[in-house]
Parts: C-alpha cells; sequence; structure tokens
C-alpha cells in the first residue's frame, strides 16, 4: 500500500555541544494511507518533536522524510507553508480558531491561502461544517459555540484543501467526556471515509480506538502494536 | 484586485484588528495625524503668505519687468572727454530698447521726477511731480478712475495736462470735481485731466494701506516735466522699464540692452540695469527655506509617532504569535503574515492622515486667521503631505511586519 508518512533515520536535536537535546534519535515510521494511527508516549518522549516535523512546522536535524510522496527534510520556510497549507490538516487540542472571524471565515482560511476564489472557499465551507454537522452555525464567531462545536470547526478547517494527513494533537483534551467520545466518532467515520488520521495523545483509551498504536520512549519508538480486528 | 479577493479580506481583518483595539490604534495613529497636520498646516500658512505677496506684486503691473535707473560713472577726477559728452539715460534708449525686440517687450514705460511747488485753489504743498510716458500707467498697476489718459500728442508734446492719484485729487481739491481745473506745477499752470482709482492693499485685515504713498502720485507728460520744469532739451529720464512677459526671454533681452544703452551712452557704465522678476525669484527661493523647516518638523514627528508605532506594533504582536502560529500552521507563509501587518499599518496609516488632513486645515485656518491674511490651501500641499506621512507609515512597519513573518510556527504555537 502507499505511504503518506516515510521517515528514515529521523532525528533532531535541540541547542548544541555541551547542553545539547537529543529529541528524537532515530525515528523510522510509516503510514500507509488510509490508517488510523495514534501516537503516544509520556511527556518528553519527543512525540510534539515528531508531530512538528511529521506536521512540518519544524525541520529535522537529520535523516529523510517524505509526506504524500514529497520529499520535505530540506525545503525552505515558504515551501512548508505551501506544503501545510495542502498536504496537512491540523487539529489542536484548544482549537485554535481565530476568535475575531466567523467560523465559515475560519473554514476558508487554509483555502484562501491557497489562492481558491472567494464563492469557491464559501461553497467548500459550508460543504464541510454540513458533513462536520453544524452548518447553522456558519456566520457565527467561535466564542458563541460550545467546546465540542469548535472542535468540528476545526476539523472542518483541517480538512478545507483535502488534506493527505489529519494531524490531530490532543484532540479531546479540552472535552468532556461525551463531547470527546462524539469528536473520536468523528475520526473514526472520516478515517472509514478514508482519510488517513495521526492522532497524538497520551491517553490509552483513546489510543485503542486507532488501528495502530505506535509508542514513543527517549526518542525512539520502542512499540509498535497493531489491533487486531 | 486579486481574484481570491484575499487584499479585500485583509483590509477587512485590519479593520476589525484596529476598531478591537482602539485606544492602542488611536495612539498609533495620533503621529501620523500630528506629522500630516504639522507639514500641511506649514504649508499652507507659507503658501498664503507668498499669495499675498504675489496680489502685492499684481497690483502693482506685474513682476515681469526690467528697470533701468541712472547710476554714477564718474568716480574721482575730472571726467573725461567721452564721460562728459555722455547725454545719460534718455527717452532714446527706451525707444530703442523696444525697437530692439520687439518680440519680448510688451511694453515699456519712461519715469522723469521733479520736486516742485504745487498749487491749487485749496492747497500749497511741495510735491513729487512724476514726468511719465509710454506704457506708465498700466505698467504701474494704476487705472484711470474719471477723465482720461494722456493723448500721443500730449506725451510728444509735453502739454500741460496732468493727472491726479487718488489722495492728491483729495488734497487739492476737497471740493468739487478736479477734472478740467488748473493746477500749478511749479510756475506752469497745467489742466486736470483725470483722477487714478484709488489703490488699496493691505497685508492684513485692518492693517494701513501699504499703497498710500502711490495715490499720492500727480503725473504729468515726461518731456513737460523735462522740458518746463528742469530745461532739459535732451528728454533725459529717471528710469526707463521694461515688460517682458515671457521670463524666459528677459536674460537675453537684458544682455542686448546693455550693448545698446553703452553704445548710446558713449561706452559709459553710467546705467543700472534691476531684473524684477529675478530679485523676486531669489526672494520666494528664500521663502521656500520655510517650506523645508516645516516639512522638517512634519518629518521629525512622523520619525517620532513612527518609533512609538513600532514599539506599540511590537507589543501588539506579542498579543499576537500564536494567532501568527495558528496562521502558518494551517498555510499562511511569512510572505502572508508581512503583508497583513503591513496591511494593517497602511491603513492606520491613511485614517491618521486623512485625521491629520482634516487637523491640518483647520491648524492652517486659524493661523492664518490669526495672522489675518485669506488662508491657500494648494491641492500639492495636500499630495506631498500624504505621500510623506505614507511613506514613513510603511517604513516603520516594515520592521514589526518581517518579524512577525520571521516567527518559527512551531515556537508560536507554543507561545503562551
Amino acid at each position: 500500500m502507499e505511504n503518506v508518512i516515510v521517515t528514515r533515520s529521523l532525528t533532531k536535536v535541540f541547542g548544541a555541544n555541551g547542553n545539547a537535546v537529543h529529541a528524537l534519535r532515530g525515528i523510522d515510521l510509516e503510514v500507509a494511507r488510509g490508517e488510523f494511527v495514534a501516537l503516544v508516549g509520556p511527556s518528553g518522549s519527543g512525540k510534539s518533536t515528531l508531530m512538528a516535523i511529521i506536521g512540518c512546522l519544524d525541520s529535522p536535524t537529520a535523516g529523510t522524510y517524505t509526506l504524500g510522496g514529497e520529499s520535505v527534510e530540506r525545503l525552505s520556510g515558504s515551501a512548508l507553508a505551501r506544503i501545510r497549507n495542502e498536504k496537512v490538516g491540523f487539529v489542536f487540542q484548544t482549537y485554535n480558531l481565530l476568535p475575531r472571524a466567523t467560523v465559515s471565515r475560519n473554514v476558508e482560511l487554509p483555502m484562501l491561502y491557497a489562492g481558491v476564489g472567494r464563492r469557491q472557499r464559501r461553497e467548500r465551507a459550508l460543504e464541510l461544517l454540513e458533513q462536520v454537522g453544524i452548518p447553522e452555525k456558519a456566520d457565527r464567531l467561535p466564542s458563541e459555540l460550545s467546546g465540542g462545536q469548535r472542535q468540528r470547526v476545526a476539523i472542518a478547517r483541517a480538512l478545507a484543501n483535502r488534506p493527505a494527513l489529519l494531524l490531530a494533537d490532543e484532540p479531546t483534551g479540552a472535552l468532556d467526556s461525551k463531547t470527546g467520545a462524539e469528536v473520536l466518532g468523528m475520526f473514526q467515520q472520516l478515517n472509514r471515509q478514508g482519510h488517513t488520521v495521526l492522532l497524538v495523545t497520551h491517553d490509552a483509551s483513546i489510543a485503542a480506538l486507532a488501528s495502530r498504536r505506535v509508542e514513543l520512549h527517549d526518542g525512539l519508538v520502542r512499540t509498535v502494536e497493531s489491533r487486531a480486528d | 484586485m486579486s481574484r481570491t479577493g484575499a487584499f479585500t479580506l485583509r483590509l477587512a481583518e485590519s479593520w476589525t484588528e484596529i476598531r478591537e483595539n482602539l485606544g492602542r490604534s488611536v495612539l498609533q495613529a495620533l503621529g501620523v495625524m500630528v506629522g500630516v497636520a504639522s507639514v500641511l498646516g506649514g504649508f499652507s500658512i507659507s503658501d498664503s503668505h507668498q499669495a499675498r505677496s504675489d496680489e502685492r506684486w499684481r497690483k502693482l503691473g506685474g513682476m515681469e519687468r526690467l528697470n533701468v535707473q541712472p547710476a554714477e560713472a564718474i568716480r574721482g577726477g575730472n571726467p573725461s572727454a567721452l564721460q562728459s559728452a555722455n547725454l545719460g539715460l534718455r527717452r532714446l534708449d527706451a525707444d530703442e530698447g523696444e525697437e530692439m525686440n520687439r518680440k519680448a517687450v510688451n511694453a515699456t514705460s519712461v519715469q522723469k521726477n521733479a520736486r516742485a511747488r504745487v498749487r491749487s485753489p485749496y492747497a500749497d504743498q511741495t510735491r513729487q511731480i512724476s514726468g511719465i510716458g509710454g506704457d506708465f500707467l498700466p505698467l504701474n498697476g494704476y487705472e484711470i478712475e474719471r477723465g482720461r489718459l494722456f493723448s500721443t500728442s500730449e506725451l510728444e508734446a509735453g502739454a500741460p495736462v496732468c493727472l491726479l492719484g487718488a489722495e492728491a485729487a483729495l488734497a487739492f481739491f476737497p471740493t468739487g470735481d478736479p477734472l478740467g481745473q488748473s493746477i500749478t506745477l511749479g510756475e506752469t499752470r497745467v489742466v486736470v485731466v483725470g483722477v487714478l482709482r484709488e489703490l488699496v492693499f493691505r497685508w492684513r485685515d485692518g492693517d494701513g494701506n501699504a499703497f498710500a504713498w502711490r495715490n499720492r502720485l500727480i503725473a504729468a507728460p515726461a518731456a513737460f516735466v523735462a522740458t518746463r520744469m528742469q530745461g532739459d532739451k535732451y528728454s533725459r529720464v529717471d528710469r526707463v522699464t521694461f515688460k517682458i512677459p515671457d521670463l524666459s526671454l528677459m536674460e537675453g533681452f537684458a544682455r542686448e540692452l546693455v550693448a545698446v544703452l553703452k553704445s548710446n551712452h558713449r561706452l559709459q557704465d553710467d546705467f543700472r540695469i534691476d531684473d524684477i522678476a529675478a530679485r523676486m525669484r531669489k526672494r520666494q527661493s528664500q521663502g521656500q527655506v520655510y517650506n523645508i523647516v516645516f516639512l522638517l518638523s512634519g518629518v521629525l514627528s512622523l520619525i517620532g509617532g513612527g518609533m512609538v508605532n513600532v514599539n506599540i506594533q511590537l507589543a501588539s504582536l506579542k498579543e499576537r504569535v500564536r494567532e501568527i502560529g495558528v496562521r502558518m500552521a494551517i498555510g499562511a507563509s511569512g510572505k502572508e503574515v508581512f503583508k497583513s501587518f503591513l496591511t494593517e499599518a497602511l491603513l492606520l496609516t491613511l485614517l491618521g492622515s486623512l485625521a491629520g488632513l482634516l487637523l491640518g486645515v483647520v491648524f492652517a485656518k486659524a493661523i492664518c486667521s490669526f495672522l489675518e491674511i485669506p488662508a491657500l490651501l494648494r491641492p500639492t500641499s495636500f499630495l506631498l503631505a500624504f505621500v510623506v506621512a505614507a511613506g514613513f507609515g510603511v517604513l516603520f512597519a516594515l520592521y514589526p511586519a518581517w518579524k512577525a513573518s520571521r516567527l518559527s510556527p512551531m515556537e508560536a504555537l507554543r507561545y503562551e
């Protein structure tokens, strides 16, 4: 099967010489198209660093990384911005919506950066809001929405440019268990529809929903467990 | 405007940002406003003054004039034969000057002054008599109010006729109409054929009439003054004036004139040429020093305001680091962030400038009304004030915008 993510000997070192911190010590990871992978590990294990590199928010110190068939480890800042825009859909723990823009504007934003025309943007935004179940909130401000609804807006925004990878960082961390379950259900549903999902979490019960669990420890992949279904 | 409406959206976002942070935005716009007002107000004050001075010249008959006056050529010792034979500035010089270059000259006048006792049935005073010839009246901004000009034959013959300025008419004929009355200039009785309109010019409303002395004019034909009052058969004159409407021809004309006059005057340098326009241009360029001072004070306040803006902008950048991180995470490039910061600064500058232009108008009107001169606001002053403000607005917005655009997306996202 085609791989969305392929990393080879990925390392990341912060600082230099005496006080260098080796956050990643050589990660070999492959995520196939259509997989639902949970990335787990205790804090300090390097999972945030790995997520940042996989999301093209940061560059590795050494090693190679191929995202959706494109080699990205040596790309410049603006090329990485384009990759983030086209290939990665981020969902954050704290939603990270722009507070002064309407829900629809928030969803449209990645399309604006991609140069999509105004009318098309609006149409696609409404379609996505329909898909995440809150079409009636299009012209509201994020502050008028509940936490669960805000995370749905964030998911709609992540999907805007049809990314190769949905990257969720503790997406239920700020939600109560019932709403959290709904949001997770949405990720499962998106995965069934063919989306590749990489979910970063420290919660074992959430990780259990994924088709594969990758556990990080001290900057190395310690265990990879596939769920047998 | 782009197809995606990205610019409009940036503008709308900037507007929201400005509105949501009104206090901060007003502070930022204030510096621009004061700078623009100071440039515009300063320019207007200096322009208004200039306009006043131009108005005075227009009333004096225009400044596109070349005056020739006699000067002393003999310095110590006995005059040489050539110097003795020289007859000085004469009517002939005026005629030849005009003949020499009809294209450049559109009017010529001569003036011969005398001081004499002037008597009417009502008054007896010693006054300046101006012997005039050629186009003296229009060249000096005089107009006939009643009566008539001297006829050509009267000018040629030096006929015993005279014109009275408004003040002179009132002084010598306090009651009744002076027209047709006799008046004695020196020992000769002349007839008053015309009265001139009163000339008025005030630097400020409420000031005295700066042209009062000009209403004292008592004018007779130059030939009359020369022959009948001074016994001079060579028609010597005290001043020849050429009107040169096209100032570009002035210099060439002056050069030719010097040659002609020198040959007429037996190679003596006994005349002085005064290019009034050149003198005024020099004075005007001195006036422009004030404009530079005003521009400089405006620029200084723009620089002061600009530095404040850089600080405010950097402080507000801190508040928005996370938002910038989010934008970058979903695909905004550094360029995009840079543009949105710059758009906001430009919008603020624009609003500040508009307020500044308004304030500048008020400023100019207030000062001009205090100086009691009419305020003049030229469109170029508005444009210049605006361009300077916009230039500095952009200049000082560059650094914070650049800083914002260089944020690392990951660090920005984690910023608390």
